[in-house]
């Protein structure tokens, strides 16, 4: 029998994790346990998961700029990078799902009933599976930024939320990506929910050099680990 | 919750918070696991069953919108995964995996087969399913396991049931609830905060 052993998945340092409950955010608070979670040994359930979830998760376009010929609103970007484990391998066949609020700050959703404008050419979902070496890829807009209700003036900055399904049941990251220079990152609680500034940068991308890009999109960088002593925050 | 007549209507926290999945993200099926793809036929062997129940937050109330996802082995217990040595017999017409979300009520249900036990380094393992939780608010996946009634002498010396104080592991298994369809349902419902006796057990991911 030669499963890895259990230390290889030791626990997360505390400090590099998002701590909860965090002010003006009420499900952080009635959604959480009071109490701690238990230790387990680490059997064949958890060093499994689905090798190709494609039949039940399909990928779709990763173009999000555009619906029916007709272009969102917005300053075009492309971003891209991989999907990395815990010794910095790329993750074949990832299942990569993001999802974001348009130009205007404003989610494609119905409940979303805040009063900015929605733009009919932008729904703002995508999915794709990583390639063999764990690349992954969207041209979408830059989201807005958008307050929270209720919060103070809490304004979440332009952000992109991601799930990833890795090839075990260890390798299942929620998170959000953040844009390099935001004023609004150094006050968003969400960051600040994280004590380690370093896993705190792990959560912004980087710029590409604009001379690299062919065509007219900004890019942007956005490398996330879905496990590990350098994992991605959870948010 | 009963808002002031006065109030604005604002979106709650879970409105503009993530994780909210898009609806689309869900097809109807993604929760049948006996199926390979939501559109196929049912192909997994084994004895299905249904296991259903509702998510609660603190205070009782539906914790609406949670994204409930489901790993487990085939009914002879082998994962189609290089990390099973006997992966090369699991059953080529399962995956094993599924997702389901809560409505309005908090409710999910999944459909699949009772899985197979195995052994390995930690002990012989009880047929059971690994769960995990999403949903806004929730920034650290959880995650819990389910039981099978039927297989308490198993269950008793599962080293993951086992870790539990002897009060809390009933938590775990899931409660017969009858039939549906000629199908045997299990209710399992999650109160994800609560009294110590109330609240159900997670584990360190
Ligand atoms: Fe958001």
């Amino acid at each position: 029998m030669d499963l890895l052993p259990p230390d290889l998945f030791s626990p997360y340092d505390e400090h590099t994790q998002p701590q909860v409950p965090i002010e003006h955010y009420a499900n952080t608070v009635t959604r959480n346990p009071r109490r701690a979670p238990f230790r387990r040994p680490v059997t064949r359930t958890e060093l499994t998961g689905p090798l190709d979830l494609t039949g039940k998760l399909r990928p779709g376009d990763i173009n999000l700029s555009v619906v029916d010929g007709k272009p969102a609103q917005g300053q075009l970007i492309w971003v891209s990078g991989r999907i990395l484990d815990e010794d910095g391998r790329g993750v074949p066949g990832a299942i990569v799902e993001m999802w974001q609020a348009n130009a205007a700050g404003r989610y494609f959703n119905p409940l979303d009933q805040r009063d900015a404008p929605l733009d009919p050419n932008f729904i703002g979902n995508g999915r794709c599976q990583a390639d063999a070496e764990g690349r992954y890829g969207f041209f979408s807009i830059k989201p807005g930024a958008y307050p929270v209700p209720n919060s103070n003036r809490w304004w979440r900055p332009p952000h992109i939320h991601f799930s990833i399904l890795g090839p075990s049941s260890l390798s299942r990251l929620v998170t959000q990506m953040y844009f390099p220079g935001e004023p609004l990152n150094a006050h968003d609680l969400l960051i600040l929910s994280i004590a380690d500034r370093e896993a705190q940068q792990r959560l912004i991308s980087q710029p590409v050099p604009t001379q690299e890009v062919d065509g007219e999109w900004l890019a942007f960088q956005h490398d996330m680990v879905v496990r590990g002593r350098h994992a991605t925050p959870p948010l | 919750m009963s808002a002031l007549p006065n109030a604005p209507l604002v979106p709650l926290g879970w409105h503009t918070l993530g994780p909210f999945f898009p609806r689309s993200f869900f097809s109807p099926g993604d929760n049948d696991l006996t199926r390979l793809s939501p559109d196929a036929e049912a192909t997994a062997q084994g004895q299905s069953c249904i296991i259903h129940g509702r998510v609660l937050q603190e205070g009782g109330g539906p914790c609406v919108n949670a994204v409930l996802e489901a790993w487990q082995a085939d009914a002879q217990g082998f994962f189609r995964h290089p990390a099973d040595p006997s992966h090369a017999r699991a059953d080529a017409g399962f995956v094993g995996w599924g997702r389901a979300w809560t409505d309005a009520e908090g409710t999910y249900d999944f459909r699949t087969i009772i899985p197979g036990g195995y052994t390995d380094a930690s002990g012989p393992r009880a047929p059971h399913i690994n769960l995990g939780i999403l949903g806004s608010g929730i920034m650290r996946r959880l995650v819990t396991t389910l039981y099978f009634p039927a297989f308490a002498a198993a269950n008793a010396v599962d080293p993951v049931l086992s870790v539990l104080p002897e009060a809390l592991r009933p938590r775990l298994v899931l409660k017969p609830d009858g039939e549906h369809d000629g199908t045997p349902a299990f209710r399992f419902d999650i109160l994800l905060r609560g009294e110590p006796h109330e609240e159900t057990p997670f584990f360190l991911d």
